[in-house]
């Protein structure tokens, strides 16, 4: 039966550290043997709007293991834009390749996209509601860089109200059962609570704050996200906040050595230029190690054991 | 007169037909909306009965329907807007089936997403699925967009 990546929903611990083990294991693999995993085989690239990380990084997964890719990077070169519906462009597509990649606006599009297809799918980002390469990315660098996810506490920073990015390790780390969360945000980008709920809620703690020099003592992560303008109904408010939710190098003087901040990308300033230079700046290893969580991806999701 | 005569002034009673009861005091109304919206229900006679002694709910709202047989869709279409009603067949005057329905865990192409962002909204003809995350089905998820709504918010899609 085909295999599907569409939700960090659907999948358990046992499954996760499956995708977490065999990123390992990829890693440890020497290029020129990756290199021969996948020949013959073809990686669609539907996005349905544009997105050059992912999609580069989804791209150059493939090219690794020695597989090819086509597609398109916005709808506007699409027959969607002709008038075409979205489940003929699947049924369509599904001709030309053997695993289908796709982003769309649209939430629930990756769940259409497999119910329609006979091909592996995998969603990469559904609008505001999915992401799960890089949830599973995201727990691939904390396990890497700090030895184990259980353990941990992490604070999240910055618009915690829309980011899906947010959402989605939140519940992740809920089901590993990391205890404590330390929430940095503005008062109309928190977190709603639906994300805080879980079948035994004193297991787990929420401090709230608004200062974000209070929690970088306290974290082994310190999860960075972009506070968009967009968000603010009243730029001056913006304005305001802004620069409180911004990481400098001296504000990172009380870490603990091991702390990692990790970010999505791409930052704007959040995180000052003279943080990269420090023992803490996780986030371009982070983007290293999408690849490498996405061809676990693909060589999973395409039935290839490694 | 007699008790049984009063309640025969009432509502009368049917040969032939279903009765919709237990429906709490001031829904019958969404039933009868919900039936009135099937093209396959505009020539049947219907008697709505509004609170009504019950000495098990205090107060209830009642439905007679002339008809032999009322469609799965519909007897779906109502546990879902009011669960918990009992659905009886009338034969010869007599009860001979009932059944109480309860809002099902799976609802499938009967409500429309409420996210006007969620692909069942932007794409023709797409199928809707939702699935209940209570006991009772009071929240339902879209199989889709993922969004968690009270299942009492949602619109029935009527072909």
């Amino acid at each position: 039966m085909k295999k599907d990546l569409i939700s960090m929903e659907d999948l358990s611990v046992d499954e996760i550290k499956e995708y977490l083990a065999l990123a390992h294991r990829v890693e440890a693999t020497p290029e020129e043997r990756r290199v021969k995993l996948l020949p013959g085989k073809i990686m669609a690239a539907m996005f349905f709007e544009p997105s050059t990380r992912t999609r580069l990084s989804f791209e150059s997964a493939m090219h690794r293991l020695g597989g090819s890719v086509i597609g398109f990077a916005e709808q506007s070169a699409t027959s969607v834009s002709k008038g075409e519906s979205f489940v003929d462009t699947i049924h369509t597509v599904e001709n030309y390749c053997d695993i289908m990649v796709i982003r769309h606006p649209g939430e629930g599009t990756a769940r259409l996209a497999a119910k329609t297809s006979v091909l592996p799918v995998i969603n990469a980002g559904d609008g505001s509601n999915q992401h799960p390469t890089q949830t599973l990315l995201d727990l691939y660098t904390i396990e890497k860089d700090l030895g184990n996810i259980s353990d941990i506490s992490i604070a999240f920073i910055g618009d915690l109200k829309y980011s899906r990015t947010v959402h989605s390790l939140i519940r992740a780390l809920i089901k590993f059962n990391v205890r404590n969360y330390y929430l940095v945000a503005p008062e109309s980008l928190r977190l709603p609570k639906y994300f805080m709920m879980s079948d035994e809620p004193d297991k787990f703690n929420f401090y709230e704050t608004n200062v974000l020099e209070e929690v970088i003592p306290k974290c082994d992560v310190l999860y960075m996200t972009r506070i968009q303008r967009e968000r603010f109904p009243d730029l001056l408010e913006y304005e305001k906040v802004k620069d409180s939710y911004r990481l400098t190098a001296a504000m990172l003087e009380d870490a603990q050595p091991h702390m990692r901040v990790l970010h999505p990308l791409p930052r704007v300033n959040e995180i000052a230029y003279d943080v990269d230079k420090t023992k803490f700046a996780g986030y371009f290893p982070q983007a290293r190690n999408g690849v490498i969580m996405r061809q676990a991806i693909l060589l999973k999701h395409l039935g290839v054991e490694l | 007169m007699s008790q049984k005569n009063e309640k025969m002034l009432m509502i009368p009673k049917i040969k032939l037909g279903i009765v919709i009861d237990h429906i709490p005091a001031g829904d019958g109304v969404k039933i009868l909306e919900i039936i009135s919206r099937y093209e396959e229900m505009k020539d049947i006679p219907v008697t709505l009965g509004i609170n009504y002694d019950s000495q098990k709910m205090g107060r209830k709202d009642l439905i007679k329907l002339q008809l032999e047989y009322l469609s799965p869709e519909i007897i779906q279409h109502i546990s879902i807007v009011v669960p918990g009603v009992t659905i009886k067949a009338i034969k010869d005057y007599k009860v001979y089936s009932k059944v109480v329905v309860q809002a099902p865990k799976v609802i499938k192409n009967l409500l429309r997403c409420k996210n006007p962002n969620c692909i069942t909204n932007l794409e023709n003809e797409s199928e809707t699925l939702f699935e209940a995350v209570d006991e009772e089905s009071k929240q339902v998820k879209c199989a889709f967009c993922e969004r968690i709504f009270e299942l009492s918010e949602l619109e029935p899609i009527i072909k």
